[in-house]
Formats: C-alpha cells, structure tokens, sequence
C-alpha cells in the first residue's frame, strides 16, 4: 500500500491500484465462506479501476490464477469456464451492471492465461480456452475498434472503455489475423456512411495492413477484401503503389510529364470517391499541380461538370482553399473540398466571401490550443479547422457526436451545413476568433460564454475540428435554453428547437409521451398528424423542404427503450422496391442500428444518399415520439387506414411504449375508427 | 480459530458479519445471538447461534439470560443500538452485578445520560425534554433569548434528538417554528439542545479495569457524512485533554469494562462539551478505518477482549497498539446520500475514484428512482473509503465529496 503520491503518474497510479488489487485478493481468499460475498464486492472494484488504466489487463492477467483460487468466481455461472457459451460474452460485457462487465472480463483473462499456458486450469485446456477467446473477439469485434455507441454510453458511462480495454488486450496476444475479415466488413459498412472522422478507420486498417506486412502473422485466407482499403491509404495509384513516402513520391512526381499527371491525378480521385478516404499522397500530388498543371485539378478532385463549373468560377478561393488547407497530414480536406465543390454551394452568395473571411481568420489562444490538443502539432491549428470546414460542408451528413451526450449540437452543425452553410460559417468564425457565439431565444440573448454548463459535464476531445471548436458552445446555449423552460408544462423541445437550429423548423409541435408520467399520450393523433404532414401520399405528394429536427425513442436489439435521442428527418420517398421510406440523418457515429422487432436501420442500399440513415415509413414513426411542422400546413388527418395505425402502434407496444401503455388503453373499443 | 476453553464464552447481541468474522478468527468461543431470519445463513456456514428477537425489554428478558448462563457464556457484548440495554439486562445476570442494568438503560436515554453528566460536573450544552412540538417552539425562543437576539434577527439552531435511536437517526436541526411541524410524532419525547459552534468529534474509548487501554479520536468533517482516523495533528494536540474528559466520564458513568464511544464538541476557547455517548461499537464503520491503519488490530476482538472478564492484565496490555504512532495512514469514509430528487444510477465521479486515496466503496445500485426527501439526518446509502498518509489531503478530500452527486 502506497497511497502517500498525491499526482502519480500512469504508472505508479497502477502500482498503487494493484497493490490495493492484492489486498483485496488476500482480504477475500482469508475470508471464512460465509464472508466471501461481503469481500468480493471490492475485489470487483478495485479490479475494474485497475482495466480502466493503461496496462491494466495485462496487471490483472498476471494475477488470474490467485484471483480464481481466491473465490472471485464461486457461487456464480462463471465457477465452471467449461459451460460458458463465447456468444454470451457480448451482453455481459455490454451490462450497465459493473460487476458483469468485470467478472467477463476477469473470466476472459482466465481463459488468455490458460490459453498462453500461463495457468494450468483443471477444467479447461490451453486449446479450449484458445478456441473460445478467437469466438468471444469475433463476437465483439465491434467494440474492438469503434468508440462506445449512444446506447452503451447511456447505460454503461466510464464502464464502457473496459471492455475495449480489455479486446485489445486480448487482440494483441490472439492475433488479429483471427478476426479480420469480420473486421473488413465493419469497415466497408461504416464507410458507406461516409464520416468526417475516419481516424479510428484509417487506424483499424493501418492494423489490417500491418498484420499482412508481417511475415510472423498467417492470415490464411482471410483478409483479401482489405486490399482496397489498404490500397487507398498507403498507395493508391502506380507512382506510390509500394509506399515510398512522401519525399520520394514528390521526387516521381517532378519527373513526371502531363499524360503521367493525368494518370495518378484519376486514380487518386477514384481511390477516394471508392471510399471516401483519402491518402497523404493525394495531397502532395495536388499541391504540385498547383504549381505546375492546375488543368488537371479537376481530375484530381475527381469533379463532375457541375464542380468543375464551381472549380473554374471561383478558381482563385479554391487555389487558395488548397494552398491553406491541403497537407500530408490533412489529406481528407481534399474529399471536403470535391464534394464542396459539387454541391455547387458556393454558387449561394454568401458562401464564397464567408470562406475568404475563414481564410483570413485569426484563431484565439483558446483554440489554437483545443485543436492542437486534439489534432498535434504537425501543421497549423487553422489549417486543421479549414480541413475540418470543408469536410463539414462537403459531407453535412458526416457529422458525429464523438462518445459526447451532444447529439442536439451535432446535429445542428449537420443541418446548418447542409441548409445553411454561410450560417455555419459565421458560426465558426465567432467560436474560433472569439471564443463566444450569442443567439436569441424568445427575444433574449444568450450568450455561450454567460452560460454556466452544458449537458456534457466535461469539454468534449473526439470530435471534427470544427464540432470541437463549436459543440461547447452550442451544448451551453442549448442547455440554457432549456433552462429557460423551466417551470413550463411540456417538453422544452417545442420551444427550445426552433429557435436553437434555424428559422425553418416547423413551430407546430407534436409528441406522443406525457412528459410527467412518461406515459403514451394521444397516439393515433400523433401518428395521423405525422403521416399528414411528411408521408407524400397523405400530404398531397408534397416533398419535404427543409430538413426538421425530430426526437426518437432509441431501443435496442431487444427493443428495449435505452433513451431519447435527437435526429434530423431529411426527406421521404419511395426506395428502389417502391417501399415508402423515412431518410434521415443520426449524429451518432454511426447510425447502422438495430432497433429491436425487425426495426433495422439501413445505411446503404435502400436508396440513402451518404450518411442517410433510413426506415420504412411506419417502422420509423413506431420509433419516433417528437416532430415539428407547419401549423399552417396541416394534411389531410382521416385518410389512414386502420390497418397502417395498428401496424405501427405494434410496433411501438412490442418496444419502447410496452411499459407506457396507459391504463384502460388496451381495452378501448375496437370497433372505433 | 482453535478456542481456548480457559478464556472466555461470549455472546454477540446481533447481527454484524464483520463481528461475527473477527470472532471467528480470535481464540475466545463465541456464539452469535440474532433474530431467527439469521438461522439459515448460521446453519449453513456453521455460526454458533441462540435464535433470539430484540424487542423492548419484557417479562421474557430473564429467558436468554438463563440460556446463555445454562451454556456457559461469560459476557455479552452489544453490537447495535438497539441491544445495549438487553446486554446490560444479561450481563447483569451473568457477571451477578444488578447496576450493570441501571447503567445501560443510562446509556440508552439520551435526557438521563446528559443529567448524570451534569452531576458529574462534565461540561453539557444546554439542554431539555420535549414531549410535543409547543415545547420544542419555547426551547426555541428560550436559547435565543438567552443569546440577546431580537425579534427578526436570525435564530441560532437548536438540535432535536429522538430518545433512544443510534447515532444521527432522528437528529434534526430546527432554525424556526415552521420546522417543528416536520417532526413526526412517533419522535417524542425526545431531547433539545442549544447548538455549539465548535469542532465536533468522537472518541472510541477501550476500558479493562475502569482504566482506558486504546483511545481513539476520531475526526469529523462533517457530521453525519465523513469522519477520518487517527485525527488531524490539530485536533490530536488535545489528547491529554480528552483523555482526562473520558477519565472523568468512566467515573461518572462508573464504567468498568467494555467500549464506550462518546461524541464531544471543543470550542474555539478550547472548552470541551460532552455531546452523548454510545456504550457499542461506532456507526460509520469506524471500526473497519481503525483495522486499515494499525496492522494486525481488530476492534471487535479488541471489544471481546476488554469485555471479556476472563483476559487477563497482561494481555490486554500487549494487544492494543500505540494510538497514532503505530498508524501507518490515515482512513477515512463518506457517508453518500442522494443530492437529486430523481436517480437512475450509480456514477461514482472519475475525480473520487482517481484520487489515489480512493480504496473501495459499498455502494449499491438504486432501488427506486424517486429520492425520499430527507427530514432528519436519515441514513446514508453507503460507504466510500479512502485511505493515505497526509490528513490535510483528507480533510480536503472528505470535503469535497459534499459537491458530488454519485446518484445520477
């Protein structure tokens, strides 16, 4: 026991944990039986703030065989390994319950050991015990390399990092080239929803390719899917194809003559509209037709015609946009750049000036330092926020929440990129020069700065560049705001959300939980009033115009309510199967979802644009409780069939409503309509 | 542990796992006397056990003291509150000393304890009875009389204790004559007292032979939700001082064997006031604090030792430690309530659980999501503990944990 450093580092802070960790080994392997249970309880904890430190795993793998012989495991499912299923290990480590979380993962570092034959186990061999981890990795790699998703942040908080912990650990004795292929299906899957952080991708195939160069590492058959993910990051065209770096692919690139240029400027942009990501590489060459072949900028940026009209409009803002923004180290401002270019915003004309004014900005000290925190210091922190600008108006629909509660911040930067760029704009101008944004509510400012605290308790670090700057602002306003309900009957959204995102969120407000008793509240109503005002066929085939902010009720795989949960509808229409569809768009990372009762939240292939998330009409609205809309635009209420409403309150009574079911509901009369 | 059959047979008056542990591990034989809930659990760990339920004490008191007498126990010791007085009904048939009756029944009423302090000429607050709400409002306006305040100045508090509960069940503070309507009946009568600004802290005294082997001062931080041991330099600069308070307490109360654990306040003038004083072991798990800092010590069998009539001077000479120069660390625990009207869950906060002095907790997940609102002082919904070498640090830390919210 060592407990007199009062700032330890990372180090001795686990030394110290595990020599509180062997106490308490010692305290419950002394403890006579009947005293074990009221020891136990701390061997748990100690154990899980020991895997909540670096190295933690590894600490707690050397202590495995006394933490059994001690009875950690006695009296529960986990005392005979052999009856364990690996399937199962995905609920436990996904429990909001911290002692399941721990005991798994104890038991999974019981099985490591046994199967590096570390610890003789009298019930299980080193090649079960071997053959079970590569099932319990494979069954989690999901949580092996993404951050926590809103439904394990809700439940599980802090607790959510040791299961990652503990995967990686385990990854790194197993050996990746067990679960890779599942891994590269992951990759391709959240690709398809093209987000503007792809750190932790380009991380997993960084892992992907570093186990293929290695000569050690047998991957037999698997893995061949990855390479052109590989590919695409470390040598997409002929000039870089064998990884030279940098350096000597500007020296290829000098001797290069036009037709040359022309072919490595199309094969990076087809590596990069493949996949939306981008490698080092492509900046170096477009930094070099810079000065030498600016014709070929077009090809490089892969630009249809209508971006190739925006490219030559505003020539000397995009040269300059590249000149600032483009680097090695901020390849994916390229990707930004393209698709900035082909949405033809810039024709907007605010737009253009307001980039300039971002060209020219002075950041403050304060978020210089944010990004330089966040990002390094490779380049200049402005340059990274360019980068992360013209990711942002290039890829609305890539925003992501990070493992933050600030869905409704995110999804305001979304929906401003994506309808209101030159407001986003101003909207980083004042965050990143001034350290303050101001906006109105009900007549009454609010300033960011005045604010006491948002509904994050602290600053937010896994985000975009410009989320970073913006979101603490934003997450403030918006708790003020609700602050400012206080005391009013109803759910502060109705007021809160149309003044917080833009002019064009409907004022009319609908919502179908009673926000007292949490109860189901005048439900055919709602749903009528829904289908009236967004589904074409009862609203007179009127497209949605403005994207609106809604609310839904998240559930599980089990259809279990995990929480409420901010989204943008985007629009509705018919998929390529004539099914009637809700497209919409979740600031969380990644919005390929399993909701529960066949709910399944399609990416891609139904018809979504990048980003788009979508439902078949009814199933959405089983899982929405909030929209806006047009008070003066109210459809057409009495056309939906019975069999359409029971269709969707089915699925909202085998779901999140089976418990908010009001009392005498279920036996109203049948025969009304 | 193998008993020795020379040393003495002793009873424990309810139901503590902790006790029942410590007596397992000493050499003295011991059974465990608790209500019939407890049977199975004893049966099936093979715990020595008398089924026996704690009520006020009635014509069948004399029944378990006959027991315990046919079987051979010595002495009985009380874990809890609620036993003192079976404990002194039995000891005093066991050890054949009626006053030992007269003694605990002292100890269990909080109005009588504070008289016999004051014929004593042990220095009390001031302090009455109260039978109904009208005389905690004259109480009221009586102490702030006396403090020359006038009409509209704000009142100085009083405290309103239930008789007989433990600890800080049922102690309230009253500032105004609206808070009186808040007690509820079932609290008289119940004991008032003028409030003293000053350093509130205890003592948990072990006395052999009328004489004190191990004092223990324990510090609170704030009372009713942390407490720490050994106590700050600061406060230990009054040892010899309380050690004399607690001599002139053993006398009072005529106190012969056992532990005591007396709550006392020290004005900034260095007058000390005696609060109440308990004849069982601490709440707050002051026990567990005292084994974390001295090696090898274990304050139940330091209990049956003192209590025991067979231990012999010599060994209890050589089983305490040396108060605070034997400690290695200090230890201290919170006592967490709820700060929210409305919880889910369990989050105990990144800067409590990082804090290197942080040890371990025994904290439960909620029941019920609505938070009772709290009138008295009520009961905490557990334990954090911390143990380290500077008592500055722990003061700060204990402190600090009053602005967190661990139900969120």
């Amino acid at each position: 026991m060592n407990p007199d450093t009062t700032t330890p580092s990372e180090g001795s802070r686990l030394d110290g944990l595990m020599s509180q960790m062997d106490d308490a080994i010692e305290k419950l392997a002394q403890a006579p039986a009947f005293s074990k249970p009221a020891k136990v309880g701390r061997v748990f904890d100690t154990a899980r703030r020991v895997m909540l430190q670096d190295g933690g795993c590894a600490a707690l793998e050397t202590r495995i065989q006394a933490l059994e012989a001690s009875g950690v495991f006695w009296g529960s499912d986990w005392a005979k390994p052999t009856i364990l299923l690996p399937t199962l290990s995905r609920y436990s480590l996904q429990s909001p319950v911290a002692e399941t979380v721990v005991i798994e993962a104890l038991s999974e570092l019981r099985f490591l050991a046994v199967a590096r034959g570390i610890y003789e186990h009298s019930e299980l061999s080193a090649e079960q015990a071997s053959h079970f981890l590569t099932q319990v990795l494979a069954a989690n790699l999901s949580m092996l390399f993404t951050p926590p998703s809103e439904a394990e942040r809700e439940t599980q908080g802090r607790l959510a990092q040791i299961p990652r912990k503990l995967l990686t650990h385990l990854a790194e004795r197993v050996g990746y080239d067990q679960i890779i292929d599942q891994l590269i299906e992951e990759i391709w899957r959240i690709l398809n929803q093209r987000p503007i952080q792809v750190d932790s991708i380009k991380q997993m195939i960084t892992q992907i390719a570093i186990c293929q160069a290695d000569p050690e590492i047998d991957l037999g058959s698997s893995g061949q899917g990855a390479d052109r993910l590989v590919s695409s990051l470390y040598g997409p065209t002929q000039a870089c194809r064998d990884d030279p770096g940098v350096d000597a692919y500007q020296h290829n690139l000098d001797s290069m003559d036009s037709s040359a240029l022309l072919k490595e400027a199309t094969g990076f942009a087809r590596a990069m509209h493949d996949t939306g990501l981008v490698s080092p590489y492509h900046s170096t060459l477009l930094r070099h037709l810079l000065e030498t072949d600016d014709h070929l900028l077009p090809e490089a940026l892969g630009l249809s015609t209508t971006g190739r009209d925006c490219l030559l409009c505003y020539r000397e803002l995009v040269y300059a946009l590249i000149r600032e923004a483009v680097h090695p180290q901020t390849p994916q401002a390229i990707y930004g750049l393209s698709l900035t270019l082909e949405r033809g915003i810039l024709y907007h004309p605010s737009v253009a000036p307001a980039l300039w004014r971002q060209l020219a900005l002075i950041l403050s000290e304060w978020s210089r330092s944010r990004l330089s925190m966040a990002f390094g210091d490779a380049i200049e922190p402005r340059s990274r926020l360019l980068e992360g600008v013209l990711c942002m108006l290039g890829q609305p629909l890539g925003v992501g929440q990070g493992n933050n509660p600030t869905c409704q911040s995110a999804r305001a930067l979304s929906m401003w990129a994506y309808n209101d760029p030159d407001y986003l704009l101003q909207m980083v101008a004042w965050a990143a020069r001034d350290d303050e944004i101001i906006m109105h509510f009900e007549g009454q400012s609010i300033s960011s700065c005045e604010s006491q605290s948002g509904v994050a308790s602290s600053l937010p670090m896994d985000l975009d560049a410009v989320s970073l700057l913006v979101v603490p602002h934003l997450d403030r306003i918006y708790a003020e705001m609700g602050r400012r309900c206080i005391g009013r009957e109803g759910d502060p959204h109705r007021w809160v959300n149309p003044e917080f995102h833009g002019w064009w969120s409907g004022r009319g407000f609908n919502i179908n939980v009673d926000v007292a008793t949490g109860a189901l509240n005048n439900l055919e109503d709602f749903l009528r009033h829904f289908y009236a005002s967004y589904h074409p066929y009862y609203n007179g085939n009127q497209p949605m115009i403005h994207p609106q902010p809604a609310g839904i009720a998240v559930t599980d795989r089990a259809a279990r309510f995990i929480g409420w949960h901010a989204i943008t509808i985007l629009r509705v229409a018919t998929d390529p199967d004539q099914v009637m569809r809700v497209y919409f768009y979740n600031p969380n990372n990644d919005s390929g979802q399993d909701w529960g009762d066949g709910v399944e939240v399609s990416t891609a292939g139904k018809g979504e644009r990048y980003g788009e998330a979508s439902l078949p009409f009814a199933q959405f609205a089983s899982r929405l409780y909030i929209f806006h809309f047009d008070p003066l635009e109210r459809g057409e209420l009495a056309l939906i069939t019975r069999d359409e409403l029971d269709d969707v309150v089915g699925y909202i009574h085998r779901s999140w409503g089976a418990d908010r079911v009001p009392a005498g509901e279920l036996q109203a009369d049948p025969g009304q309509d | 542990m193998k008993k020795d059959p020379n040393k003495g047979y002793i009873a424990l008056l309810g139901w503590s796992l902790n006790a029942i542990e410590a007596a397992e591990a000493f050499d003295r034989r011991y059974v465990v006397v608790a209500p019939d809930w407890a049977e199975e659990y004893c049966l099936e760990h093979n715990i020595p056990y008398v089924p026996w339920n704690f009520e006020r004490l009635n014509d069948r008191s004399m029944e378990i003291a006959q027991t315990l007498k046919e079987m051979g126990v010595d002495v009985s010791i009380p874990l809890f509150e609620e036993t003192v007085e079976w404990a002194g009904a039995i000891n005093s048939v066991l050890l054949d000393n009626p006053r030992l009756l007269g003694q605990a029944m002292l100890m269990r009423d909080k109005s009588l304890m504070k008289r016999r302090a004051q014929l004593g000429g042990i220095r009390v607050g001031i302090f009455e009875e109260a039978h109904d709400r009208d005389d905690v409002i004259r109480f009221l306006k009586r102490v702030n009389q006396t403090l020359l305040k006038l009409d509209g100045d704000p009142n100085d508090p009083i405290h309103v204790k239930a008789f007989d509960k433990a600890g800080c069940l049922g102690h309230r503070v009253i500032r105004t004559p609206d808070e009186v309507d808040s007690i509820p009946d079932e609290e008289f009568p119940s004991l008032m007292e003028s409030h003293l600004d000053g350093w509130e802290f205890a003592v948990e005294a072990w006395i052999h032979n009328g004489k004190i082997r191990f004092l223990n001062i324990s510090e609170y931080v704030k009372l009713g939700y942390s407490v720490y041991v050994p106590a700050s330099p600061e406060l230990e600069a009054y040892r010899e001082k309380i050690t004399r308070q607690i001599e002139l307490l053993i006398k009072t109360f005529d106190i012969e064997f056992g532990l005591i654990h007396p709550e006392y306040f020290v004005t900034s003038d260095g007058t000390m006031y005696f609060g109440e004083v308990a004849y069982r072991p601490p709440g707050f798990k002051v026990f567990e604090l005292l084994e974390r800092v001295y090696e090898g010590f274990n304050a139940y069998q330091a209990s049956m030792l003192v209590f025991d009539p067979k231990s012999t001077e010599e060994e209890v000479e050589a089983y305490f430690p040396n108060a605070v120069t034997d400690a290695k660390a200090h230890a201290g625990c919170f006592g967490v309530y709820p700060r929210r009207r409305v919880v889910s869950r369990l989050e105990i906060p990144e800067e409590t659980e990082d804090h290197p002095y942080f040890e371990s907790h025994e904290l439960t997940t909620p029941q019920e999501e609505i938070v009772t609102k709290r009138t008295a002082f009520g009961t905490h919904w557990g334990l954090l503990f911390f143990v380290g070498k500077d008592p500055k640090e722990m003061h700060r830390l204990l402190e600090r944990q009053q602005d967190l919210d661990f139900y969120v």
